[in-house]
């Protein structure tokens, strides 16, 4: 019954998740959180079923990331701003504050299954490599060394292939690239923030600042 | 079609000749023709024979005497009775079901190739089921298209108003069939089923993770089609019927022994995963149109009606079959322990039969223990009874609609309640 009980489950919140949206008499979220159904199902699917070719292009992999993670809260956040009426220009800088940290989040969790804890290389769980998901470091890391592609293409149900793709990433500058990425969007995640219209409430300061502050977290997080 | 023309040559030798007193025109009785296509095969070239009740010829005034509107209106509800047996509610329909058949194929498109092939899986041409419901929808839209505050007719702004509100109204059939789809995708996982409409399930083919997905596609692509008619109600509505989807499923598949031998929880069930979408969905044809709470609530008792009476009927095929004998049927509801109207009608019966049922039915000898008592209650019967009892209410609720003349309006409703009767009378 386990896998059973799961997919009804799912359904259940799902469907829930429906009545509640539908109670919001608001089509235009309505459309949007939809649309970001849509998009886990199509980000789950890329994941599963990639050629090498997809999974070793960065493009793809920032896609499928986007949909995978950065749309639920980016939309969402767009969705926050429709409900208070705003303007279409306020709403995108919702958008973008909830997609660019979505996409940082994301890129630090690909370094962290790498580093773990620690630093350096090789403490992290490696759960993604295992399952044969190519994420950002090991493509920055292809970037500088193409023979890692062959070691790739080859899979990584063999330990030994694993143990091959550390070795060319901790030579490469593979996790601090990635990091660097993940930065980079943070920032623009706090920029989204400042170019919001200017308030003298405290509370509305304070909670800009507390947003800011979670671009730093995302950032600078150890797990 | 054999009915067709005994029927016509009945209705036919009754009206002809002195009734209308003037032969129709050639052109009249090709008009007719093309109005009534369902009479089309039987009229031949014959302009004399006297077209029963065509009221677009009225408004053309080609000199027929006022005084005989009347009896021709008479004349009318006598052939509306012989051609609603020959009236087949799908044909009525089939031209715009494949539009609506190539619109769906088109709103599953999805970017990765695995996930449109899974999505599209039934939606392809020879697969796409019966498309029981987008007939009861499309019917229901025609049916109801009474002029509340209705645009006048052949002005260009009133036939962009009247299309558009199909446009609207086909757009909840193809909505009602992503959801029914969806619900079968999700179905056929949990089930462990390897076959449906005949060929093999999606999760058979790709997997369970693939369906599971394909599902939720199917269900998000619904919901931004609901989000696109810009009417929340419709939208509340249709949400609810994807909650209720869930819960029947849901209840079938935890029951307590109590709940299982439970008449009362089985039709709630039932309404749940059989009759809600059906009846849900004719009740937004209805908000769509702009009609009051009345007609809503009339189109949703046709619906939720017939949507009860088919679920009954397929209960008790499980168990015959094609054949009116016992034991005929697949027997698929009882092998995977699902306990279905006759039984529970059984049991009211012969009390004893509750011990087998608590049982369960792995073991094969149950199953033909129930049988056994099936056979001597009046369980089958039973079930047939109250399926028509369904029926009739469903056809009630169209006799309940406020009146319309306009013909296809007619036609329509005519159809829906052929509908009642083929639910009942089917043998698969």
């Amino acid at each position: 019954m386990g896998n059973k009980l799961a997919v009804l489950a799912g359904d259940f919140l799902l469907s829930r998740a429906c009545v509640a949206l539908a109670s919001l008499k608001n089509t235009e979220v309505v459309s949007l959180l939809a649309t970001v159904i849509e998009q886990l199902v199509t980000g789950e699917t890329m994941q599963m079923t990639t050629s090498v070719d997809q999974r070793c292009s960065m493009e793809y992999y920032m896609q499928k990331t986007y949909y995978k993670t950065a749309s639920l809260i980016a939309n969402s956040c767009k969705a926050i701003a429709l409900l208070a009426g705003h303007t279409a220009e306020v709403a995108t800088l919702a958008y973008d504050y909830g997609r660019n940290l979505g996409l940082a989040f994301q890129l630090i969790d690909d370094v962290l299954d790498f580093t773990g804890t620690s630093a350096s290389l090789g403490k992290g769980s490696l759960s993604d490599i295992s399952h044969g998901i190519v994420t950002a470091p090991i493509l920055f890391a292809m970037d500088e060394f193409p023979e890692l592609r062959a070691v790739v293409e080859r899979g990584f149900e063999d330990p030994r292939n694993v143990n091959l793709a550390l070795e060319y990433l901790g030579k490469s500058r593979g996790i601090q690239r990635a990091r660097d990425l993940a930065k980079d969007h943070a920032n623009r995640a706090a920029a989204a923030i400042d170019s919001l219209p200017d308030s003298d409430d405290e509370e509305v300061r304070r909670s800009r600042r507390a947003l800011i502050a979670l671009t730093h977290i995302v950032i600078t997080r150890a797990k | 079609m054999m009915y067709v023309s005994r029927g016509l040559s009945r209705a036919s030798r009754r009206f002809r000749g002195k009734i209308f007193g003037e032969p129709l025109s050639h052109r009249q009785a090709t008009a007719c023709r093309n109005l009534l296509p369902c009479l089309d095969s039987s009229l031949g070239d014959d302009p004399s024979l006297k077209v029963l009740g065509c009221r677009h010829i009225s408004s053309w005034s080609w000199g027929l005497p006022a005084a005989l509107y009347s009896i021709r209106h008479h004349i009318h509800h006598h052939s509306a009775s012989i051609v609603e047996e020959q009236l087949d509610p799908f044909s009525l329909v089939a031209d715009e079901l494949s539009i609506l058949a190539n619109r769906l194929r088109a709103m599953v498109v999805a970017e990765v190739p695995k996930l449109a092939s899974a999505a599209e899986y039934f939606f392809r041409m020879g697969v796409e089921g019966k498309r029981f419901r987008p007939t009861v929808l499309l019917l229901m839209s025609t049916a109801l298209n009474v002029s509340i505050h209705k645009p006048p007719p052949d002005t260009i702004m009133g036939d962009t108003m009247t299309a558009e509100l199909r446009v609207r109204q086909q757009s909840i059939a193809e909505i009602t069939e992503m959801i029914h789809v969806a619900s079968l995708l999700h179905d056929d996982v949990l089930d462990d089923a390897d076959t449906r409409r005949g060929i093999s399930s999606l999760n058979f083919v790709m997997g369970n993770k693939l369906a599971v997905l394909a599902g939720d596609f199917l269900l998000s692509r619904a919901c931004v089609a609901l989000a696109s008619l810009k009417n929340t109600e419709v939208v509340s509505l249709l949400a609810t019927v994807i909650e209720q989807l869930v819960t029947g499923e849901t209840m079938q598949m935890t029951t307590s022994v109590d709940q299982r031998c439970s008449m009362e929880y089985y039709m709630q069930k039932t309404y749940y995963k059989t009759a809600s979408l059906i009846a849900n969905s004719c009740k937004a044809i209805a908000l769509l149109a702009g009609h009051t709470a009345e007609v809503a609530t009339l189109a949703y008792d046709y619906g939720r009606n017939l949507g009860l009476a088919f679920q009954l009927i397929d209960d008790v095929l499980d168990f015959t079959g094609t054949s009116a004998s016992l034991g005929k049927g697949s027997l698929s509801d009882i092998s995977h322990g699902i306990v279905t109207a006759p039984i529970l009608f059984a049991m009211d019966e012969f009390p004893e039969l509750r011990a087998v049922v608590e049982r369960g039915f792995e073991d094969p000898r149950n199953v033909n223990l129930a049988l056994e008592y099936l056979g001597k209650s009046r369980g089958i019967q039973r079930a047939r009874d109250l399926a028509k009892d369904h029926a009739n209410r469903a056809a009630a609720a169209i006799d309940s609609l406020p009146d319309s003349d306009d013909e296809e309006v007619r036609r329509s409703r005519r159809a829906l309640i052929a509908l009642t009767h083929i639910v009942i009378t089917r043998a698969k």
